[in-house]
């Protein structure tokens, strides 16, 4: 577990950015805690915990729903309001001991290339609402995990996705069913549009073009090599894109 | 800093430092049922509740925790009761070792909480953060239904067990009505007529250890405060293949709070072979506790003692190594290659084959005419199949304590399947006389044979030796993968012939078999590989050779089914093949073949560990269920739907194929002519009695089963006999826990301990009653006469204690077999392939096995469960990774993948009883030949949906999407 040598719990976002602006002093936010305090024992110094700022709230606003920050991966499973296909994602990425304490916007900050959830909210078109000192700034998800620089002495507060989709799906392959997918693709239709994301293909989830899947360069491992995953998201992915053509469950 | 923690509803402040987990805080504070298993929350061992949600507190901060409230399992019910949770894990089998089963109770009362009547899958999900590599998960999900039920006021059913009709024989009588309908939790047993009927043997009885295991109490190693203790870790190579050049421990020693560092340079070098085996251990002794020399990512290179954890970890960063990296080898066929780099070549090798070459074993057992068979016979058929490595992986991981007693003996309270051995093991490496060594080994949470070795027990006492003080070393997650124990890779390949009937004329079986950098289990595992390789089917010629290489990998050991899982998935895998070629049925062919009553295992007596048998003494089958197991197999697994073109190919699924395969295990029951086992029994004032033996408990249930054959044979319930075992101060040798041993050996030991026990019993009513010894009986706590007097037990005790010619009622006795009857099993899956990306999905797994008389059909049936559960993760999922320089890349359970409730086949046991007369009331093993079956059923169901012959392990969907590629073209 990480060695950090002092812990903040700051009532105010203020204070929060304020402990994590310090020049000079290694300081990471803590959400749920179960990426961060499994890394190596090398970095952060300190940390400050997320959990009295109230940012948990879930809430709706016509068709965009608003996950917060740190709403537990299982708040996002619970919620009436969570389309199917991104319940089913929240659901897959981690059993419940981890979902209870892993947050929204842990799981952004993390940019885990294996995460299902991320690919969901790619495919979704899903935003992140960022507070840095010089105020709010509302980011694609694909540009946060594109470039995680944009969260430094920053503090994601939110993730928000239109959830007025005409059909979402997902399709993904692994060793056994709760697996992590070697590779999974998700994807939604917009109107005429369809948006596809994968798992597995890169350093990062990522919004996927099926007709150039060819173009992918994924790092290889032992449970699928580049060739490997580059079929699997052709294939996959154009199992997806039937499924949202015949109207696949929002 | 300062927390504050609501625990249990008791508000309390903790100082701990920021960086501590919510488990490590919990521990010290004396909350045992939180238990390790992990440092990063994949395991659920440590999950507990706060704020009323399930959370691994291990990858949890304490910090994070301050203000909010825990729950824990003692909180739930007090001394002398049990929650209806609790109750209901208990009386379902649900709790094997227990290890992790404080967790479940938590995640079962959260989600009670919530939803009273939850549903299959809601209950997997809550389970799904609990790794569990005992039950299979089946009997927990059972025990949550059972709660659930029991919670909301309903009644529930006591478990006995499904009677199932056989369909090979009659059992008479009214024969067995349907068992359609009856209970899941009940255990399927098929009755045979000739089994006696029993009192207590035979009886789904409660576990013994029950209490401490349900409601958390301290009952592990790890679960004792010693004042003083000290905290070791180990430096690990991080080359495969090295000479340590020079090693300055200076700055380490120099950091405050380190008490200790040892290495090759002021350790004792003492040769040793680490397996956990009878005396003499087998040559060559190739290991030494710390030597000048590494030879895989994880050897040891050093060991450290220190105050905390985190000083010890800080020391091991300050220690200087300088090594001389070497040329390293890891696949078995190209280390015993001209050229290739010798691994051990310290020029110390008695009892090595070819050192030179890597060759550390050459096995030779023949049988008949090989050569003269196959040039005789009709067809000939050759096969090579690759089997991998896995890693055990049981959930408390290897640890062990070791301190002075207060007559300066040294105790090691360890985590291991063979005390005894362990005793006599570890007392030349520490220098000290075998009688000044206490080893303890209390529950432990799960071995699987990673514990069948004298691991780290050294390593501990060096440094108590050191340092004078408790010395604790438990290894984490990642070091349990890469430093202790896993099961041989080999590459196997089989030549066999059939005449024109199909039957069997001659078998070759060739292996090369990769033990890693050192020894151990080399020898045996691959002597069964052979025995259990070219036993299941009748051949007038048989051979077997196999050479046993050292490589540059981590060192594989004894894993529960020894060398047979290997084998048997060659053996069924070719078998299958030759009735494809031959075009008859796979299982016409099989059974045209395989061995049956009357039998010879021809092949034995140049494949036995233990003493050789008299001259030309060839062990004979006595007893076999296989056609009935393999009748209930067919009949659940719905062998027919094979042969159904719309269920094989599912019209709205056009990328799914579906099979079934089948595959038949044969196994052995002990070591015969070697393992021995050991009881003693005696009376209390009470008429109740302490059984005192050497037998392992590893969480499978032994001490139950061993008192209920006491309690049988003693007329008493199962409650009045009290276990107390595996101290090798205090309990009667055994030689552990290991080749099916314990229900066959330890239980005839403990039977006649008890007949011994009995017979004084007897003696002593007699006399009180005036009536001869020969018309006593033993019948509900009673000694009666044949006119219906009788006195208590507890009378006789007391009258023997207290008041006439007193002495101690007490048996002792040992047991050794000549015999090693097998049990047989039919193991049938089902399977989904996805011929576009080779996805497998196992849909089901039937198992029916012949056991002989199972003593208690609910912990064998969870016996097979757990043992099915771990065969599918070798065929199906797990797997040791390695990047080019042999460093494991997937040493954490995510990337090694085993099993989580949420994704389970079915899993379906069929008990089926014959009367092995050798037995303990007419028991065989069960243990391990769970193991034997799944990987080849899977493979052959592959086959059966696709056409496709994949003859590696595992099924995982790159290999299996390749194979087809290939095939196609």
């Amino acid at each position: 577990m990480t060695r950090i040598r002092s812990y903040h719990r700051p009532s105010s976002l203020g204070d929060a950015l304020a402990l994590l602006t310090r020049p000079d002093i290694a300081t990471a936010p803590i959400a749920g805690g179960t990426v961060l305090n499994g890394l190596p024992d090398t970095m952060p110094e300190e940390v400050v915990d997320l959990q009295a700022l109230g940012l948990d709230e879930i809430t709706r606003d016509g068709a965009m729903l608003r996950l917060g920050a740190t709403a537990r991966l299982q708040d996002v499973v619970d919620h009436e309001w969570t389309p199917p296909v991104l319940r089913d994602l929240a659901k897959g990425e981690a059993p419940n001991t981890l979902r209870n304490a892993a947050t929204v916007g842990g799981t952004v900050a993390a940019a885990d290339p294996e995460s299902r959830f991320l690919a969901g909210l790619l495919a979704f078109g899903a935003t992140a609402t960022i507070v840095s000192t010089d105020g709010e700034q509302t980011v694609a998800v694909a540009d946060v995990l594109g470039d995680g620089r944009v969260l430094a002495g920053s503090l994601i507060v939110a993730v928000s996705i239109d959830v007025d989709v005409t059909a979402a799906a997902s399709a993904g392959t692994a060793r056994t069913p709760a697996d992590t997918p070697i590779v999974l693709v998700a994807g939604c239709a917009r109107g005429g549009v369809i948006t596809l994301a994968a798992t597995g293909v890169a350093e990062t989830p990522m919004v996927i073009d099926l007709s150039d899947v060819d173009a992918l360069d994924p790092p290889g491992d032992f449970r699928g090599t580049a060739a490997y995953r580059r079929h699997l998201a052709g294939t996959l992915g154009a199992r997806v894109v039937a499924d949202l053509q015949e109207g696949g469950a929002v | 800093m300062r927390i504050t923690l609501t625990i249990n509803g008791d508000t309390r402040t903790v100082d701990c430092e920021p960086h501590e987990s919510l488990l490590t805080v919990l521990r010290r504070d004396g909350y045992y049922s939180v238990r390790y298993g992990s440092e990063t929350g994949e395991t659920g061992a440590a999950a507990v509740l706060v704020d009323g949600r399930l959370v691994a507190s291990d990858i949890m901060l304490a910090a994070q925790a301050d203000g909010h409230q825990i729950e824990t399992v003692e909180g739930l019910a007090p001394r002398m009761e049990m929650h209806p949770i609790q109750e209901a894990f208990v009386a379902t089998g649900a709790i094997q070792s227990g290890y992790s089963t404080p967790a479940m109770i938590l995640g079962t009362k959260a989600l009670l909480d919530r939803n009273p009547d939850p549903s299959e899958d809601e209950i997997r999900d809550m389970l799904s953060g609990i790794l569990d590599r005992e039950t299979g998960y089946l009997r927990p999900v059972l025990a949550v239904q059972r709660a659930a039920a029991a919670l909301r006021g309903e009644p529930v059913p006591e478990v006995v067990s499904a009677l199932v009709p056989p369909l090979t024989y009659d059992v008479g009588g009214e024969g067995v009505a349907d068992a359609a309908g009856l209970p899941a939790v009940f255990p399927k047993v098929v009755p045979n007529p000739e089994v006696p009927e029993t009192k207590v043997v035979g009886k789904p009885e409660l576990k013994v250890d029950s209490v401490k295991l349900a409601k958390g109490n301290p009952a592990f190693v790890d679960d004792i405060d010693m004042r003083q203790m000290l905290y070791a870790k180990v430096l690990y190579s991080p080359h495969a293949h090295a000479r340590i050049v020079g090693i300055d421990d200076s700055k380490a020693l120099a950091l405050p709070g380190v008490k200790a560092v040892i290495h090759h340079g002021n350790v004792e070098r003492v040769r040793y072979a680490s397996g956990g085996q009878s005396y003499p251990n087998p040559l060559p002794y190739d290991q030494v506790s710390f030597d000048n020399k590494v030879r895989y990512v994880g050897d040891r290179v050093a060991a450290v003692a220190a105050e905390s954890i985190e000083i010890a970890e800080d020391a091991l960063r300050l220690i200087d190594v300088e090594y001389e990296v070497l040329p390293a080898v890891f696949d078995e066929n190209e280390a015993i290659m001209e050229g290739a780099p010798v691994i051990h070549d310290e020029g110390e090798m008695d009892g090595a084959h070819d050192p030179e070459r890597n060759i550390v074993h050459h096995i030779a057992a023949d049988s008949g005419d090989v050569d003269a068979g196959l040039e005789n016979a009709h067809r000939v058929f050759e096969q090579t199949f690759r089997v991998h490595q896995v890693q055990q992986t049981p959930i408390e991981p290897h640890i062990a304590i070791a301190y002075w007693d207060s007559d300066e003996r040294m105790v090691i309270r360890t985590s291991t399947q063979v005390p005894f051995h362990v005793r006599r093991m570890v007392a030349p490496l520490l220098g000290l006389p075998v009688k000044q060594i206490r080893i303890v080994k209390p529950r432990i949470g799960g071995g699987f044979g990673a514990k069948q070795e004298m691991l780290i027990e050294d390593i501990v006492g060096h440094l108590t030796k050191a340092t004078g003080r408790p010395v604790r070393l438990e290894l984490n997650r990642e070091e349990e993968f890469v430093s202790s124990r896993t099961r041989h890779p080999q590459t196997i390949t089989y030549r066999t012939g059939v005449d024109a009937l199909g039957r069997l004329v001659a078998q070759d079986m060739r292996v090369v078999a990769n033990t890693g950098a050192y020894g151990t289990h080399g020898l045996t595992v691959q002597m069964v590989s052979g025995l259990r390789g070219l036993s299941s089917y009748n051949c007038p010629n048989k051979r077997y050779r196999c050479d046993v290489a050292y490589t540059n990998l981590p060192v594989p050991g004894a894993y529960r089914g020894y060398g047979a899982p290997q084998a048997l998935f060659a053996l069924e895998a070719h078998m299958e093949d030759i009735a494809h070629e031959l075009g008859q049925d796979p299982l016409e062919f099989r059974r045209k073949n395989w061995t049956g009553v009357g039998d010879p295992i021809d092949i034995a007596p140049q494949l036995g560990e233990g003493e050789a048998p008299e001259d030309g003494f060839v062990p004979v089958i006595t007893s076999s269920g296989l056609e009935e197991c393999v009748a209930q197999g067919e009949r659940a697994i719905g062998w027919k739907r094979r042969l159904d073109p719309a269920w094989r190919t599912p019209a709205d699924r056009p990328n799914i194929r579906r099979g079934i395969g089948f595959a038949m295990c044969m196994h052995g029951s002990a070591i015969p002519g070697l393992d021995m086992g050991a009881a003693s029994i005696k009376i209390n004032d009470d008429g109740s009695f302490n059984m005192l033996m050497g037998a392992t408990d590893l969480g499978t249930g032994a001490d139950t089963i061993l008192a209920q054959i006491a309690a049988e044979v003693l007329g008493v319930p199962l409650d009045d006999i009290i276990v107390y075992a595996a101290d090798t101060d205090m309990t009667p040798f055994d030689v552990g826990a290991y080749a099916s041993s314990t229900t066959y050996i330890s239980g005839m030991a403990v039977k006649r301990a008890a007949e011994e026990t009995r017979k004084l019993i007897v003696d002593r009513a007699a006399l009180m009653l005036d009536e001869s010894p020969g018309s006593i009986e033993l019948a509900d706590r009673r000694a009666w006469a044949t006119d219906g007097r009788s006195v208590t037990l507890a009378d006789v005790a007391l009258h023997t204690l207290h008041q006439e010619q007193q002495h101690q009622i007490m048996g002792t006795a040992s047991y050794v077999s000549s015999e090693s009857p097998p049990p047989y099993a039919a193991q049938f899956a089902e399977v989904e392939v996805d011929v576009d990306t080779g996805q497998v999905t196992v849909k089901r797994l039937v198992m029916a096995v012949d056991c002989g008389v199972p003593i208690n059909p609910v912990t064998a049936a969870g016996q097979v469960e757990g043992g099915m559960v771990q065969a599918l993760g070798y065929g199906h999922c797990e797997e040791m990774a390695y990047d080019e320089n042999g460093k494991m890349v997937n040493a954490a359970f995510g990337p090694y993948w085993i099993y989580r409730a949420d994704e389970m086949p079915d899993i379906d046991t069929y008990l089926v009883q014959t009367m092995e007369k050798s037995g303990p009331f007419g028991a065989k093993a069960i243990a391990e030949i769970p193991k034997d079956g799944v990987a080849p059923a899977i493979r052959n169901a592959i086959l059966d949906a696709t056409g496709t012959r994949i003859d590696n392990l595992p099924f995982t969907p790159e290999r299996v999407w390749r194979a087809m590629q290939s095939a196609d073209g």
